[in-house]
């Protein structure tokens, strides 16, 4: 199935691009990660839609995962 | 009202936003760009927000404060887009009964922001540039 990958901040600038579209036969948010083909830091959190969620969450056919470098708001 | 916008923020629009009548304390924190970092000279700082994700997490922390300490109201917007120092990032404003409440829940607010709204900090330098975090 595929599922749409966001990048945000530091790892959008590293990736040189803020959206990628992967493949995956898995069917967790891991899956999809390890399907990026990025070298994540374990800093890194993940969010599925707008909610964070762990690598262990099952993802589905038009699924939004996005990748949440450390974060500085404020 | 929770919001990331590149507009500049209002601290009338905070204020209008939580004042209630049953409330006799309105707390307001207002975080600014700072002119250095690490002894280095910032000269502006571009913030860039997974807008949608960090507006949800705004609601929740506000959401949370009501559970935790009865708050009237809280407003939180934050800024996205290129600041300049003095410029305002995150205006949080909570209203409640009576003031302690008000500080409390506005420090929850802020130091939850910091580690959970999906934000992102670039600071430049008059030598570099580097992404904060924390």
């Amino acid at each position: 199935m595929k599922i749409a990958v966001q990048l945000f901040g530091p790892l959008a600038e590293q990736a040189g691009r803020s959206r990628l579209d992967v493949t995956v036969t898995g069917a967790t948010v891991g899956d999809v990660v390890a399907a990026t083909g990025l070298k994540l830091d374990r800093s890194v959190r993940f969010a599925l839609g707008t909610d964070y969620v762990d690598a262990s969450t099952p993802v589905r056919e038009g699924d939004v995962v996005s990748l949440i470098p450390p974060v500085g708001g404020g | 009202m929770f919001k990331v916008t590149t507009e500049p923020l209002s601290i009338d629009e905070a204020y209008a936003a939580v004042r209630k009548d049953g409330c006799g304390a309105v707390a307001l924190f207002i975080g600014t760009v700072r002119d250095h970092h690490d002894g280095k000279k910032v000269t502006r700082i571009s913030y860039s927000a997974f807008k949608e994700m960090a507006e949800k997490e705004f609601a929740a922390i506000a959401k949370e404060a009501e559970a935790r300490w009865k708050t009237g109201a809280m407003y939180i917007s934050h800024r996205t887009g290129a600041l300049a120092i003095g410029d305002a990032s995150v205006v949080i404003a909570v209203s409640s009964p009576h003031r302690a409440e008000a500080f409390e829940a506005c420090r929850y607010a802020i130091e939850t922001l910091k580690k959970m709204a999906p934000i992102w900090k670039e600071e430049f330098y008059d030598t570099g540039k580097a992404w904060i975090s924390g």
